[in-house]
């Protein structure tokens, strides 16, 4: 029997060592590589194809108005999922048919849906309950996992389409796509949270209970400084005022609060409803789409989208024409190039500025006229003097500081830029048109601000609509103060503005008389600019009227762009901020004060407004010293009670009945 | 040296010294009478079994849960086995060795003719030709008999030819043919990794047996230039060079070629040093492809970490050391040679697998032994762990 020789025991040795050394030490090594050094490596490997992220929706944050009230609010609602691999095919047809009857989608999409090589596809979004209930409860019926509803938010503006330029509305996503809710989007949102759950390779979840949550960060609220009154108020009076005049282009109307820089309201009219942004709310304009199809449908549906999303007030610059005067007396008299005792004879004659002729607007002219006079008449002559006597340099100088060359920085998004001469191109002419508001273009917001400045104490305002940031468990974490920019003018100036302003609506002649209201002390300009671009006769007719005059805190701008008949702003812009004024004056507080001449007499005698505009019917009640309530949403007086004749105690309301169904109530 | 098992052996010496003096070579009893087994292999042998075995059901469930509907499909036709395969090994110790020696053409024959049966059975498991049907409805892959008749003729040759080993006619020539014609039959049934670890085993067969180096050195050349061949001939370079880069960068095509590395890698890598424990495998929920299979030491990595990991390679060290002892102790050359064969088979698969399983080499179908999943592959694996231990029953306790 042949035994192992040493030659071969010590191969065997070589070959083990080889092996155990060699071998299993070079897979050992490896092993050492792939599960110390690369361990993180390949573990976020494992984490990215073994986890599941399933996002739990943070809730949006509620937009307040300044006393609270809710403007926009997110409320629960459902995403229908379906998971196409787990459904069996010749089942698809029936569930298709089933789900596009709750769902109100077509049965073709759910269809293709079903045929998806995937566990998870979205059939609709923003399900309500009681149709996510039928849609689970059918689920139960066929007795499937199959067909599912996931939480999730929708928003709801409770105020439809007031301020809904401002507000603005969220995507499918709940995120921010305009308006506030855009410029906000990262407070309103908040931080999503995620459930992290583990599936196998098939993407089914696996039945293991290794899950975790990140509890979801709520978005934070915010309050603004509109009131949701005051909004309604000026939108029921624009929306008015356009319906009278047929106003083409629409109007806008601001509310500012003088001395803070704060947006009490502010409007464009027509707006949408936010529930619903992406629908036409013009009537018209639906009209008119339906008749179009195809590319020039898309079209013309996304121009009119755009145009109702708009917030004019602070993305369309304008010529202020008029009102501006406001500025360039304050300039003036800051300057010391004119004072109180400055007159102007307005001949009627036009004046030539380097060869350039202008006329006054009104035939023969305004004769002798002191500051005041000039203001109350609008005279365009004086006023062009005036703007000579400050010159080019001075001019541009207040133009700047008044805040008409740079964003107001108002914390909205869409604010546009104004359109002004380049200061190489800014002669003696140039000068001329812009003493009278013409030849360029500001923004309401900044046009108000400005004149807010040249009549309040001075200072330019940095316009905000937010107020306070607050958290989730009603913390104020944020408070907007008032900013001031910059002292434009004195206080002292600024009060001989507004004295002066004054004048133009109380002052006998003025041309602001139709928003006068006894007892208040209310300032303004008119404005009547001439559209040069447009060069056909358009005009966009405002007001700019500001209370009390003698400490001015609020102020009204209301513009109407293209109004149908050819008219001043003072005939028409004036009595709509004399109606928002007779409103809101009260409403915040403010007191009529008689003088003892106006106490003397206690009655008045009614007169007859019925078969007039209502803006006007108003205003020619106020004059009287009586209060207007209007029923209905017509543009006529219909009907008013007490009836003309009647004496009445000063302070009456006389209801004015504008449509057919307020007279039926 | 354990002495404990030293003292046991210490009064087996003199038995076997008188065994050893018996002068009757052919005749062999059916029955090794003398000695206890070897231990320490016995125990680690259940040692890995056991772990083999939880492993196998560890990493098995899912992927029977979701192919077969029943978590336990794998497991349970995995515990008949090994149970049969205990009982096999039992009374493979008790079996004297040397019957092999006897058989060892026979074993050779059938071998063959089992190749050959396989090459004309019905394709498989979209495997070619491995499988041999039972008509059970079992079946099994003739190359695991293949190993261990090559192994069992090569000990059985370098016991014959003794010190004509170093002459080409002896100690090459009849284990080129008798290699040549298995490994040739294993090619044919597109078994690459059977052909080159039936080759391997061979080789370290030779070479242990005293085979001069030079023919190893022009064995490789020829091989290598072979290859070459064969892969120009073929035009099949491309193929290759495919493979080659699938296996250098598995994540060129991560969700092809690559997909079954990646995601053991994913696997082994995200274990990390202590594991997700027992059962805690994600991997193994459908990312990777049959973990119960070739690759089931990712879930291993990935469910005991780098330290189960290492103290499992430990036991196959042990195991493999342990074989070592007993082929040095056996008294005959043929014993020896047998031992050391089989256990080489062990160690080379083990190495293989996990090299391949931890893409150190390029993907090709090893099992590892006592974890992959298959039956008749654990029966075998058994039996041959038997004849070591009885090997181990006449060991000698002198050392060289």
């Amino acid at each position: 029997m042949a035994t192992p020789d040493v030659n071969m025991k010590k191969k065997m040795l070589v070959f083990v060592l080889a092996l155990i050394v060699i071998g299993m030490g070079a897979v050992a090594a490896r092993l050492f590589y792939l599960q110390i050094i690369k361990n993180d490596e390949y573990s976020k490997q494992a984490t990215r194809q073994q986890l599941r992220e399933t996002e739990i929706s943070a809730s949006r944050g509620v937009i307040y108005d300044r006393n609270g009230k809710v403007l926009a609010q997110s409320a629960t609602a459902w995403t229908v999922v379906i998971s196409p691999v787990n459904i069996a095919e010749d089942k698809r047809e029936a569930i298709s048919k089933k789900l596009s009857e709750i769902l109100d989608v077509s049965e073709e999409f759910v269809f293709e849906a079903t045929k998806r090589e995937t566990a998870y596809a979205i059939i609709k979004k923003k399900v309500d309950w009681e149709t996510s209930e039928k849609v689970v409860k059918y689920a139960d019926e066929i007795n499937t996992g199959a067909i599912y509803c996931e939480e999730d938010s929708k928003r709801y503006y409770p105020y439809g389409n007031l301020a809904s330029t401002i507000i603005g509305f969220t995507g499918y996503e709940n995120n921010g796509a305009y308006g506030l809710e855009a410029y906000y989007d990262k407070t309103l949102s908040g931080s999503p949270g995620k459930v992290v759950s583990a599936k196998n390779a098939w993407g089914i979840d696996m039945p293991t209970t290794y899950e975790k949550m990140f509890e979801a960060e709520d978005g934070k609220s915010i309050k603004l400084t509109i009131d949701q009154k005051i909004q309604s108020i000026i939108k029921r009076n624009i929306d008015l005022a356009v319906k009278e005049h047929n106003v083409g282009k629409g109007a806008v109307a601001i509310v500012y609060s003088v001395k803070t820089g704060e947006i009490l309201g502010m409007e464009s009219s027509g707006g949408f409803d936010p529930n619903a942004p992406l629908e036409i709310s013009d009537p018209a304009i639906s009209e008119m789409l339906s008749n179009l199809s195809g590319d020039e449908y898309a079209e013309e549906k996304g121009k009119a989208q755009f145009a109702q999303w708009r917030n004019r007030a602070i993305s369309d610059p304008y010529e202020p024409g008029s009102v501006f005067k406001i500025i360039v007396t304050a300039a003036a008299l800051e300057e010391n190039v004119i004072n109180e005792n400055f007159s102007y004879n307005c001949t009627g004659i036009p004046i030539s500025i380097s060869g350039q002729k202008y006329d006054c607007w009104k035939y023969g002219g305004h004769g002798t006229q002191n500051l005041t006079k000039c203001l109350m008449n609008s005279c365009n002559p004086a006023f062009i003097t005036i703007g000579q006597m400050l010159g080019t340099e001075k001019f541009r100088e207040y133009f700047k500081a008044f805040g008409l060359m740079e964003l107001t920085g108002v914390d909205l998004p869409g604010e546009a830029m104004s359109l002004y001469h380049s200061d190489s191109v800014f002669k003696t002419v140039e000068l001329a048109s812009s003493s009278i508001g013409q030849s360029f273009k500001i923004t309401p917001i900044q046009l108000i601000a400005a004149v807010s400045a040249a009549v309040g104490d001075g200072k330019l305002y940095e316009p905000y609509i937010v107020s306070e940031v607050i958290d989730s468990d009603g913390n104020v974490i944020k408070k907007n103060e008032p900013t001031v920019k910059r002292q434009v003018v004195s206080k002292e100036t600024a009060n001989k503005v507004a004295l002066m302003c004054e004048q133009v609506v109380a002052g006998s002649g003025g041309s602001g008389k139709y928003s006068y209201i006894p007892g208040y002390r209310i300032g303004g300009k008119t404005g009547t600019a001439e559209k040069l671009d447009s060069n056909n006769g358009k005009y966009v007719l405002s007001f700019l009227g500001f209370a009390p005059a003698d400490d001015p805190e609020i102020a009204v701008l209301v513009l109407l762009n293209e109004p149908a008949e050819a008219a001043y702003g003072s005939v028409i812009a004036a009595p709509v901020v004399g109606a928002i004024f007779e409103e809101i004056l009260p409403y915040l507080g403010y007191e009529k004060e008689y003088t003892e001449k106006e106490l003397e007499e206690k009655t008045v005698k009614v007169s007859n407004v019925v078969g007039e505009l209502t803006h006007d019917a108003q205003a020619a009640l106020r004059k009287k010293y009586l209060n207007t309530k209007v029923m209905g949403s017509g543009t006529k007086v219909l009907k008013q009670v007490p009836e003309s004749g009647e004496v009445v105690e000063k302070e009456t309301v006389i209801i004015l009945y504008t449509d057919e169904e307020s007279l039926n109530n | 040296m354990r002495l404990g098992v030293n003292n046991a052996r210490l009064s087996q010496e003199k038995k076997s010294v008188n065994a050893g003096s018996n002068p009757e070579v052919n005749r062999v009893g059916w029955f090794t009478k003398r000695g206890n087994v070897d231990v320490t292999f016995l125990i680690v042998v259940l040692l890995l079994l056991t772990i083999g075995i939880v492993m196998l059901f560890s990493s098995s469930h899912v992927y029977a849960y979701y192919n077969d509907g029943d978590s336990f499909y794998y497991i349970k036709h995995q515990l008949r086995f090994a149970i049969l395969g205990i009982i096999v090994m039992v009374g493979m110790s008790f079996l004297n060795y040397r019957v092999f020696k006897k058989f060892v053409w026979i074993v050779y024959v059938v071998t063959l003719g089992l190749l050959g049966l396989a090459l004309v059975m019905p394709a498989k498991r979209g495997e070619f030709h491995r499988w041999i049907t039972l008509p059970g409805g079992g079946s099994f892959q003739p190359s695991e008999v293949a190993k261990f008749a090559i192994i069992a003729l090569f000990a059985y040759f370098v016991a014959k030819f003794g010190k004509k080993m170093k002459t080409f006619r002896y100690g090459v020539l009849p284990f080129i043919i008798t290699l040549g014609i298995v490994g040739g039959l294993v090619f044919m049934e597109h078994h690459v990794s059977g052909t080159v670890l039936i080759v391997l085993l061979g080789a370290v067969m030779m070479f242990i047996g005293g085979t001069r180096w030079r023919w190893f050195v022009l064995a490789f050349g020829l091989i290598v230039a072979g290859v070459f061949a064969l892969v120009m001939m073929k035009g099949g370079f491309e193929y290759a060079a495919a493979r080659l880069e699938s296996w250098k960068n598995p994540y060129n095509d991560a969700l092809g070629d690559g997909y079954q590395v990646i995601q053991s890698l994913i696997a082994i890598g995200s274990g990390g040093l202590m594991g997700t424990g027992i059962g805690g495998s994600r991997q193994k929920y459908l990312y990777i492809p049959e973990p119960q299979n070739d690759f089931i030491f990712a879930v291993v990595g990935e469910e005991l970490g780098f330290i189960g990991a290492v103290l499992i390679l430990i036991l196959f060290g042990i195991l493999i050391w342990r074989g070592l002892v007993i082929a040095l102790r056996a008294k005959d050359t043929f014993g020896s040679m047998l031992g050391i064969g089989l256990t080489a088979q062990v160690g080379i698969q083990v190495v293989l697998n996990i090299a391949v399983v931890t893409n150190l080499l390029p993907n090709t179908g090893i099992s590892l032994p006592f974890f992959s999943y298959g039956g008749t592959a654990l029966l075998m694996l058994l039996a041959q762990m038997g004849i070591i231990l009885s090997i181990s029953r006449e060991s000698k306790l002198e050392k060289s």
